[in-house]
């Protein structure tokens, strides 16, 4: 049978869901709130996808599956900058934006088909103060300060 | 050994004494935790109680560690609904770090329950609770109850 890692992060943030997703895509936003990095897609179903570090070297990249604008984003994530999760193959990373009340549900999934994936081990470590600087960012206006003072090399 | 575990990290623009009261402090619980308020006078060996704004008791406990500003634990007994109140005590525990400008807040949340049906509801509470209480210690606004109709 095959394994499985998984990570799973929910999170209620004060704002619409068109401005959510704009934040997950939009590199003016993405940046702000995410050390520094960009992401470079078509944002359509097929296109490719790419995350990249402030000096432009690529450190993920994959295809999106799925593009529901201001519902679903589902993509492919291989990470190629260190190679022990580069060895792990492609992961499968699924934004999933819902409407409350007064609040937008927003659940980050991140998947792969390992066990004891290293890969989700390390991105579990990451996502949280991401997720938490995007919801400041969004409801305050100020993203947080990184834990990071340098990417590494 | 712990059959059963929520784990939730969250980082938020505050201080470790502000946090520690949110946490702790009846007036300030009552506004981020969609009505509901703790008792207790959180020393070590101390009762605690959560319960809804009718005064009716949800969950109850001991308070088993008591390090303000850093560290809680506690055991949690289910007392409202079957099957989870039928389980053995859980355990809670807030861990509270401070990372530069910001608290770094951990929350887990352990039952030696194999597929525990507490905490497979408090796994769907807490996101809802920690993502208000970082709102109202940001903003000075809680987030209003995610369960009524949007």
């Amino acid at each position: 049978m095959m394994g499985n890692s998984k990570f799973v992060y929910v999170t209620y943030i004060r704002t619409t869901p068109e401005k959510l997703w704009d934040a997950l895509t939009k590199n003016e936003f993405i940046k702000l709130y995410w050390a520094g990095s960009q992401q470079r897609s078509q944002w359509r179903i097929g296109s490719s996808w790419e995350a990249l570090d402030p000096k432009g070297n690529v450190w993920d990249h994959g295809e999106i599956l799925e593009y529901d604008r201001p519902n679903k984003l589902v993509l492919t994530w291989k990470h190629v900058h260190f190679k022990e999760f580069e060895a792990e193959g492609f992961s499968r990373l699924t934004y999933l934006l819902e409407p409350t009340k007064g609040a937008i549900k927003f659940t980050l999934t991140h998947e792969i088909d390992v066990e004891e994936s290293k890969l989700i081990e390390g991105v579990s470590g990451g996502w949280p103060h991401i997720l938490a600087s995007l919801k400041s960012l969004l409801e305050t206006g100020h993203a947080l300060e990184e834990e990071m003072t340098e990417w590494p090399e | 050994m712990s059959k059963s575990t929520f784990l939730y990290v969250t980082y938020i623009r505050t201080t470790a004494d502000k946090l520690w009261d949110a946490l702790t402090k009846t007036e300030f619980v009552k506004q981020y935790w969609f009505n509901m308020h703790q008792d207790s006078d959180w020393r070590e060996g101390s009762s605690w109680e959560m319960k809804n704004s009718k005064g009716e008791v949800w969950d109850s406990g001991k308070i088993l560690e008591s390090h303000p500003p850093r560290k809680l634990v506690i055991s949690w007994h289910h007392e409202h609904d079957e099957p989870a109140r039928s389980e053995p005590n859980s355990r809670m525990t807030y861990l509270i770090e401070t990372a530069g400008p910001l608290v770094k807040l951990t929350v887990s949340h352990e039952s030696d329950v194999e597929n525990s049906t507490l905490i497979g509801k408090v796994s769907g509470g807490w996101p809802m609770i920690l993502s208000s209480l970082k709102s109202f210690l940001e903003t000075g606004q809680p987030l209003p109850d995610p369960r009524k109709a949007a």
